[in-house]
């Protein structure tokens, strides 16, 4: 019973089922590129809507349009658009400095104009921009030349880690004005690495390089980028050839088909972890009870056996590439000593502590089955937790409402590495992602917010997550890794964000 | 004049019935926990901007109200935005449409095609080995449903002997470009048989799992009617004028015996539809039925609406054109 | 959802003997499985994941059918899974036959306005894909036993209901329905005392039917990780499970969909032959 996918292919292709047609040039180089990408690209407009937010998605949006400011691979930032950004002494304004000589794909001239006509969009509530709480922070922009100013009407410190985040993009001011919303969509128009040649719905974009780019063209001249949202025929577009990369599919079948030849497995760690919330009813309110749940939890090894080792275990909400990661703070894992605190409160394997966890399925890689032996794990010590799943739309709702259950299992993404995206909204009582509402929790963030020390600022979240780890108020898993089969024709460059960027790709 | 009336009723309680189930359906979706608006936010966003974009969906209003606003707007054809994948849901629907109509009319095809062909030669060996096998066969065909022969059949074909494709429509590779969503249909007017070879080896697997246990239906009933013809007079003139067996029973037995199962396939045929949901989830085929579970998930409600109120329209005029057809065929019917 | 009835009177002695003996080997496991159960089937040894079964090359003998990724043993979970399935299958399946059975009945015998009620709403209940409607009650109701029981009866009361109305309106019809009314009884006593003796054998077929549907909607609604969800081993679980590692593990699919192909197809040859069996016109 055990079958390859080379077996596979061949007696597929001798059934002569598999007729491959209008197959893109193979022989030894090259021309067009193909990747076959997880998930469909629903609209062009990279500053509305949930694809807004959808981290994936930004792959194909920063091919086609530039990011204010530009980020390394590494989650560092680079001059982008922006070339040279700051505050004022006593922050009450920002200043951005606009790159020279950069055109649109339609061959206009970018300008200031288009910086302030795409901020000022993205502030304006009615277009419906997710992050519009983030851009409406600024306003009154002025024009001196290349600078641009603008007021601060409220202080947030990372409002230029924003310029390369979600919704952080430059849009065609006067070709968006001239051929408006739907004409934009059916021809999209960016300062990008690549320019759109031919957008089919829900089947693939063929994109041509722009040969004008300000960080220099691309390598490939053309690439298509197919939508196949179905793990095993993603993977069986690499394997037969039909496209050079692919994204995501279950580690076990990363690992089996790398080994194939002229195959080339890459992985690498993402900002986007797994972790456990924890809301503060009962029996969480019992940081006995919180801690043993912490320290009974084996990481590496369900790292190991569950992800094939495609993990990295954390121990706070940052992960190494982050601005506030401390290796300092540990929490280990140490069953004796979560016996101890429990039958210091009275439980034991005999008479459990009893509550609900919830977790999604299918959602992230293992989801279910890394609860269900978290879960197994606690039993052992005295811990009877009753799994529930539910779907990412109901844990946002009940999140919303803080009415998750005492556990649940959830991912958290946070591309500009910053802790206030990480911590900060996870763990800040009145923000409505937070579940976690202890006063003094609370107080140790609140002055962080406002904190102009960008120095004392990073310090200070440490703190915080060094008291989030020794109280046990919530429980970070592990960073995922993000698996990428191609050919070995080509070299792909991941990024940490988890975009995968053709422009960063180039014969090997 | 009568058949006039006849239809007007039809209709009318068809109507009546769309309406119930939009109904329902409404009603029953607005009471599913799961929010899609927080779905839509960034970490950091605040209530306000959650009220700020239910206000955008117009899911700040009561039920009722929502009610009265999406079904005038459908009257006028305009079934809303998807909040999901931001399209219009008229786009969507009818985009997905044609695959699963493809997958159906190919199912029942199969069904017609294997049931008929083992009726015929059940009935042709009657009281052999030959009848006890097939008749053991429909019996288990029967007793199983669409999803587990659709398991099964993943099994066999996808994994053990590795024939088919177990997943999706069309090899994405194909680089053919198509003009309408009825793939097959279009690849087959432009003589692409490449592409139509294609698309058979993704949907033979899902239509013969919808396929199977409807064959069984066909199989049965149609078996009975041909038995109990072989026993009327003009078999036996047929027969003395020394005819061969096999022609007696398709020229003679066969239109004679074909009426009851004609209606039958029209009602098991909106059955058929029914189980493309769960088939088109195994197969990851991109059909409707995919795209309304996915909807589910996401709490996607104008698209969820959407879909169900064109199967419930589907439904109801499979069963309305089967019903005009029973009058039109059966001649008792015509004569009453 | 299907109605064609079946003819297949050849060796119904065999048939019912095959598929009672496989009902009753699976109660009486599923009524014993914490004593012939090798392992706990929530034990997980994460050193253990994958193990093949007995058979394949290397086997650990301790575990008879292998284990799956978590190193749960699958004889251990499909035993205790064999329960869920008996409950789901006795509980909704008899629920949704009495809710089915008294509307049909009633709808065939007042007929009028009540009827009228009952079949615009059969008809709503036909013109929705039961799959979908399914998925949509347990996206309303949360996953959960009682929610996936509730969601077999909301979506199924139709088939009986329609059944029986169609047999009572028959049965209704007859002179000796009319005579008891003569004498004086109620007409819902009538009903009861008259009619339901003779659509029995119909409830009692098609509930047996109905019985290996519960058994496959709580598989359907696993796939589509909407059933029950904690770790408690259930078949549809197993199977949804073994369809993401079907290149891995096998067996973790195999040996579920195996028993559940069975038991399938048992209640509903136990169904076929029943039916052929009470029914006279038939025998």
């Amino acid at each position: 019973m055990k079958v390859s996918r080379r077996t596979l292919l061949k007696s597929a292709a001798a059934s002569g089922l598999l007729t491959a047609v209008g197959t893109p040039a193979f022989a030894s180089d090259i021309e067009e590129l193909v990747i076959a990408y997880n998930v469909n690209l629903p609209s062009w407009d990279p500053t509305v809507g949930p694809s807004a937010v959808n981290p994936t998605i930004q792959g194909i949006y920063q091919s086609v349009f530039d990011m204010f400011i530009h980020q390394n691979t590494d989650l560092s930032f680079a001059p982008g658009i922006i070339t040279a950004w700051g505050w004022n002494d006593d922050k009450s304004k920002i200043w951005m400095d606009v790159r020279e000589g950069v055109t649109w794909h339609n061959g206009d001239p970018l300008t200031p104009e288009d910086i302030v006509w795409s901020l000022e969009r993205a502030g304006n509530p009615d277009t419906g921009n997710p992050i519009q709480f983030i851009w409406g922070k600024i306003g009154n922009f002025q024009i001196d030349g290349n600078k641009i100013t603008a007021d601060v009407k409220e202080y947030e410190p990372t409002i230029f880690k924003w310029m390369s985040f979600l919704t952080g993009y430059v849009m065609p001011k006067k070709y968006y004005e001239e051929v408006g919303a739907d004409g934009f969509e059916a021809k999209p128009i960016g300062t990008g690495p690549y320019m759109v040649d031919k957008f089919e719905r829900n089947a693939f974009v063929r994109l041509k390089a722009n040969e004008n780019y300000w960080g220099g063209a691309p390598e490939f001249k053309t690439v298509t980028i197919k939508f196949v949202t179905d793990a095993s025929s993603r993977t069986f577009e690499v394997m037969s050839g039909n496209a050079h990369v692919t994204l995501e599919m279950p580690y076990e079948e990363f690992d089996r088909l790398k080994e194939n030849d002229g195959i080339v497995g890459t992985s690498a760690p993402i900002s986007d972890i797994g972790m456990i919330f924890i809301n503060d009813v009962d029996p969480m309110l019992d940081e006995n009870v919180r801690k043993a749940m912490a320290y009974s939890i084996d990481k590496k090894t369900i790292i190991e056996r569950l992800l094939s080792g495609y993990g990295v275990p954390i121990d706070t909400l940052q992960t190494p590439d982050y601005s506030a990661y401390d290796a300092s703070i540990a929490v280990p894992y140490d069953p004796d000593k979560a016996k101890e605190l429990l039958a210091a409160s009275g439980y034991g394997p005999d008479n459990p502590v009893k509550f609900k966890i919830q977790t999604t399925r299918g959602f992230k890689p293992k989801d279910y089955e890394i609860i269900q032996a978290i879960v197994g794990l606690w039993r052992r010590i005295g811990i009877e937790a009753e799994i529930e799943v539910y779907e990412i739309a109901k844990h946002y709702e009940l999140r919303a409402a803080d009415t998750l259950a005492p556990a649940a299992f959830y991912n958290w993404g946070n591309a500009i590495g910053d802790p206030t995206t990480s911590t900060g909204f996870a763990m800040f009582g009145p923000s409505p992602h937070s579940v976690w509402d202890g006063e003094e929790l609370m107080q140790k963030i609140l002055p962080l917010w406002g904190e102009a020390d960008e120095d004392k600022r990073i310090e200070g979240w440490k703190e915080v997550d060094r008291y989030i780890a020794d109280n046990a108020l919530v429980i970070p898993l592990l960073q995922y890794v993000q698996p990428i089969l191609h050919s070995d024709k080509v070299k792909v460059t991941p990024h940490a964000s988890g975009a995968l960027l053709p422009a960063l790709m180039t014969r090997s | 004049m009568q058949i006039v009336r006849a239809l007007l009723t039809r209709l009318i309680t068809t109507l009546i019935t769309l309406f119930g189930a939009a109904i329902i359906v409404f009603v029953v979706i607005r009471v599913v926990p799961g929010n899609p608006i927080a779905m839509m936010l960034p970490p950091g966003a605040s209530e306000a901007d959650i009220d700020r974009l239910k206000a955008l969906y117009g899911l700040d209003k009561g039920i009722f109200e929502q009610f009265v606003i999406w079904i005038s707007n459908v009257v006028q054809g305009d079934f809303g935005t998807s909040i999901t994948l931001r399209q219009p849901v008229y786009d969507l629907v009818i985009g997905r449409l044609p695959a699963t109509l493809e997958l159906s009319v190919m199912a029942l095809l199969i069904a017609v095609v294997i049931g008929g062909a083992a009726a015929l030669t059940a009935t042709l060996y009657r009281g052999s080995k030959v009848e006890g096998g097939i008749d053991v066969a429909g019996g288990i065909a029967l007793s199983l449903p669409d999803f587990l022969w659709g398991l099964a059949l993943i099994l066999l074909f996808g994994v053990l002997w590795p024939l088919f494709h177990i997943s999706g429509r069309i090899s994405p590779s194909l680089g053919f470009e198509f003009s309408t969503n009825f793939y097959l249909f279009e690849a087959l007017a432009r003589f692409r048989f490449d592409v139509v070879l294609d698309l058979m080896g993704h949907m033979l697997m899902p239509a013969l799992a919808l396929a199977i246990p409807l064959a069984a239906i066909i199989l049965q009933l149609l078996k009975q009617s041909l038995k109990e013809c072989m026993h009327d007079d003009y078999i036996t003139l047929a027969r003395t004028k020394g005819y061969a067996e096999s022609s007696i029973i398709l020229r003679d037995a066969l239109p004679n015996a074909i009426l009851p199962t004609l209606t039958l396939i029209g009602v098991q045929f909106t059955f058929l539809i029914g189980g493309t949901v769960i088939i088109e989830r195994l197969f990851s085929y991109e059909g409707l039925g995919n795209m309304a579970i996915d909807a589910v998930i996401n709490r996607d409600l104008p698209l969820i609406q959407g879909i169900v109120l064109i199967f419930a329209l589907l439904f109801t005029m499979v069963n309305l054109v089967v019903d005009m057809a029973y009058a039109a065929l059966n001649p008792r019917l015509r004569h009453a | 959802m299907r109605d064609a009835r079946g003819n297949i009177r050849r060796l119904p002695g065999i048939r019912l003997w095959l598929s009672g003996g496989w009902l009753t080997f699976l109660v009486l496991a599923a009524i014993f499985a914490p004593l012939i159960s090798p392992h706990d089937p929530l034990a997980q040894d994460l050193f253990a994941g994958r193990l093949p079964p007995f058979f394949e090359q290397g086997a650990d003998p301790a575990y008879l059918l292998g284990t799956d990724s978590l190193g749960r043993d699958v004889l251990s979970r499909m035993l205790y899974g064999a329960r869920l399935a008996l409950i789901v299958a006795l509980v909704a399946g008899t629920l949704t036959c009495l809710i089915g059975a008294s509307l049909g009945l009633i709808a065939g015998y007042y007929r009028g306005w009540v009827d009228l009620v009952i079949s615009r709403f059969i008809d709503i209940w036909m013109a929705f894909p039961p799959v979908l409607f399914a998925i949509l009650l347990i996206a309303v109701l949360g996953t959960g036993l009682m929610s996936v029981i509730i969601a077999i009866v909301v979506i199924d009361w139709t088939r009986f209901a329609r059944v029986v109305r169609a047999e009572a309106m028959g049965q209704g019809a007859m002179d000796y329905v009319a005579s008891a009314q003569v004498a004086g009884r109620t007409r819902f006593g009538t009903a009861l005392t008259e009619i339901l003796p003779n659509v029995l054998p119909t409830i009692v077929a098609l509930l047996t039917l109905e019985m290996g549907i519960a058994v496959i909607v709580e598989a359907i609604l696993s796939f589509v990780n909407l059933s029950i969800s904690t770790d408690q081993p259930t078949w549809g679980g197993m199977i949804a499970e073994g369809r993401t590692s079907i290149y891995q593990a096998w067996w973790v699919l195999v040996f579920p969909l195996f028993a559940l192909f069975l038991t399938v197809l048992s209640f509903s040859q136990l169904g076929e032959g029943l039916k052929d069996h009470f029914d006279p016109v038939l025998r």
